[in-house]
């Protein structure tokens, strides 16, 4: 069977790479032998007649939070069945704050679709550069270019604590709820961060493949996560 | 506008940047340097500003994320093509102190320049800085892409520095129609901001940009932006727009590359109506023409349609749609994506890719199967994760992947499919093996660099920067 990993909105929400963690779900999947395709939905587009492997949603520029917002509500029903049946939901940036309650913006706020439970503040100013976050699949690498954190409601899970970087605004970044992962790591954080992408590639496939075998770039990710951590000054 | 006109009283400014351009000559061979510029800037601060506004047949500004330097070229050769004079800018002096320095190069005494007109390209940052100082009688905006290499954080920025410099223009806007973010400015008219919003000044990756952005900071910090501006005497300008039909963009797998594009296509303006290897169909005026392009692909084609309707509307009743069509058609070929040279008895291909919308359009255009292609990113990309979304398969075999950024470059590579045979963060030495490698099989040795490696690549080769 083919693993379908469904990409929502490329056009508006890959402007950081973040959209490309779909294409690393799928060549991860290909090097442990399993069948992988990426599905891009574009806005307009009408709802997928399948169940996906995996979503992807990225992160797109303030002026076209309200036109991905929009275009996500038309998913609301499959978001919420997705979730509900444990397909993994990788979201980045922006995407994690349009499936909050509420975005906070210069000029007002606008409503998020609520499916995490918290909102998007602004921070006291614009942040960019590399995060680094320890998380349950060990420390993430990443960067950061945002202006809003995420304020959590009381007791719900984050991705991990911030070790270098703003990520949340709170010491903490991100969120996990059941097959949900939030995080401010933008960019490929899939192929950057092997251990995690071993997690997402197990929860989509399960025992039917090895999981856990390192992809062969998994030692250059290394090698660029060893070196961002010298810079850093991290032991 | 508050500038001093041109006269005697520049002498002194004049005579001193033409001081600094001598010495700079003897200092460097070749000239191009920008301390001229610097100087004069410095020494007198009006001065740019009073020579740009002062054309008899007024001032047009170029700005934009991505063809604003061939948008440039192109217009200048069809206004040259009928009859007027023009003085333009190399497109390395489109911030304020190579504008200077070119300026230096054709004024008199009195702060004159002899040409009918003038066409400048501008960049996004610096023209926003510079705005207040100068009055275009047409500004072309040509897109604005999401090139986060490390200079505005995010498009809305690059749009409010558009914002300004539309903001001087006393006659006409010229639009590209595709881009949502642009279009905005046609929505709700730019007005006169108060006082310019400086851009950041931290972010820069150059020593040179940042200096020339420090005497930009002093020119504000010790004459103040100058008094409220005059109201436009001509009211609001007029929007004339351009951009690709519906079948065009369709045939575009990845889009146009804005930040932004609009969901309808526009009627009527100057649109490209298709495009096919080095020509294009572009429509104007009820008819469509056959234009010849100086290199292949779909932003070249909408550089040239951007230049027509400025053309169009600089020049109105004199504009002759054949001598414009034959103007651009015989501007020379670009020859493949970038400069063909011969190191070592060896014939070496350079791309330069500046952004991500550069990078994948000139891996569209490379060869297939070409068997020795170095990639080289360098400390100038901050943040590699923006170029992810480039689609770079069709490099096929990187024999080497090298700069101070190679292990993220590999990393993308690797998972688009590419073939990385060796990744080697010292570019010297990843240099000199992949020149030592014996001639390729297929097409020729070919170097996609960013540019900061193609600077430290071209001192290594001893080429002139
Ligand atoms: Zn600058």
């Amino acid at each position: 069977m083919t693993h379908r990993i469904l990409q929502l909105f490329p056009e508006l929400t890959n402007v950081n790479g973040d959209g490309e963690n779909a294409l690393a779900l799928a060549r991860r999947l290909e090097w442990a032998g399993a069948d992988a395709e990426v599905v891009p939905l574009a806005e307009g587009d009408p709802a997928p007649g399948f169940s996906p492997a995996a979503v992807v949603l990225g992160s797109g520029v303030d002026s076209a939070l309200e036109r991905t917002r929009d275009a996500l509500a038309t998913l609301r029903g499959q978001l919420t069945g997705w979730l509900a049946a444990d397909v993994p939901l990788l979201v980045v940036g922006t995407g994690v704050e349009l499936l909050s309650r509420r975005v906070e913006l210069p000029d007002g706020a606008i409503d998020g679709l609520g499916l995490v439970p918290g909102e998007a503040t602004a921070l006291p100013g614009r942040v960019a550069g590399d995060l680094v976050v320890d998380s349950a699949w060990g420390r993430l690498f990443g960067y950061e270019n945002h202006g809003r954190g995420l304020t959590l409601d009381e007791g719900v899970t984050p991705l991990g604590g911030v070790v270098r970087g703003a990520g949340n605004g709170t010491g903490s970044d991100g969120i996990r709820l059941g097959s949900l992962f939030g995080t401010h790591l933008h960019g490929p954080v899939v192929a950057r961060n092997p251990r995690f992408a071993m997690a997402l590639v197990a929860a989509i496939a399960g025992d039917t493949i090895d999981a856990y075998a390192p992809g062969r770039a998994d030692a250059v990710a290394d090698a660029v996560n060893a070196a961002t951590a010298r810079r850093l000054d991290l032991s | 506008m508050t500038t001093r006109p041109p006269g005697i009283h520049w002498a002194p400014a004049v005579l001193v940047g033409r001081a600094a351009r001598t010495a700079a000559r003897l200092r460097k061979r070749g000239g191009g340097s920008a301390v001229p510029g610097l100087v004069v800037n410095k020494l007198s601060p009006g001065f740019l500003g009073s020579v740009l506004s002062h054309f008899p047949e007024g001032l047009v500004v170029v700005s934009g994320s991505s063809g604003k330097s061939t948008t440039t070229k192109m217009l200048v050769t069809v206004l040259e093509a009928h009859g007027k004079r023009i003085f333009t800018n190399p497109s390395t002096a489109n911030i304020s102190q190579g504008l200077t320095s070119a300026l230096l190069e054709r004024v008199s005494l009195t702060g004159r320049i002899d040409a009918d007109m003038a066409v400048l390209e501008m960049d996004e940052g610096h023209g926003a800085l510079l705005s207040p100082q100068f009055e275009a009688r047409t500004v072309v905006l040509t897109n604005v892409m999401t090139d986060q290499i490390d200079r505005f954080h995010d498009s809305e920025k690059v749009l409010a520095y558009l914002r300004q410099i539309a903001s001087r223009a006393t006659d006409k806007l010229i639009l590209n129609a595709d881009d949502a973010m642009l279009m905005r400015l046609a929505d709700a008219p730019p007005e006169v901001e108060e006082s310019p919003q400086a851009p950041s000044r931290n972010h820069h990756a150059d020593a040179s940009d940042a200096s020339d952005a420090s005497t930009l900071q002093s020119l504000f910090d010790e004459a103040g932006p100058g008094p409220a501006q005059a109201p436009r005497g001509a009211g609001t300008p007029t929007v004339e727009l351009f951009g690709v039909s519906e079948q065009v963009l369709a045939a575009l797998p990845r889009g146009l590359g804005y930040a932004e594009t609009t969901v309808a296509r526009f009627d009527g303006g100057t649109m490209v109506t298709g495009v096919s290897g080095r020509s294009a169909s572009i429509a104007f005026d009820g008819a469509i023409h056959e234009v010849g392009l100086p290199a292949r692909g779909i932003h070249y084609a909408v550089d040239a349609a951007a230049a027509l309707a400025a053309a169009r509307s600089l020049l109105g009743d004199g504009f002759d749609a054949a001598v414009a069509v034959a103007a651009i058609s015989a501007m020379p070929a670009v020859f493949g994506r970038g400069e063909v040279v011969t190191v070592q008895g060896k014939q070496v291909e350079f791309v330069l890719v500046q952004n991500p919308a550069s990078f994948q359009l000139n891996v569209d255009e490379l060869d297939e199967g070409l068997d020795q292609v170095l990639v080289a990113m360098g400390s100038d990309v901050a943040d590699p994760s923006y170029f992810w979304p480039v689609d770079a398969s069709r490099i096929g075999r990187a024999r080497i992947v090298t700069g101070s950024k190679a292990q993220e470059m590999a990393l993308q590579l690797i998972y688009q499919g590419v073939q990385v045979d060796e990744i080697e963060p010292d570019l010297a030495a990843a240099l000199d093996r992949f020149l030592a490698l014996p001639e390729p099989e297929r097409g020729v040795k070919t170097i996609v660099f960013t540019a900061d490696p193609m600077r430290r690549t071209r001192s290594h080769l001893g080429l002139a920067q």
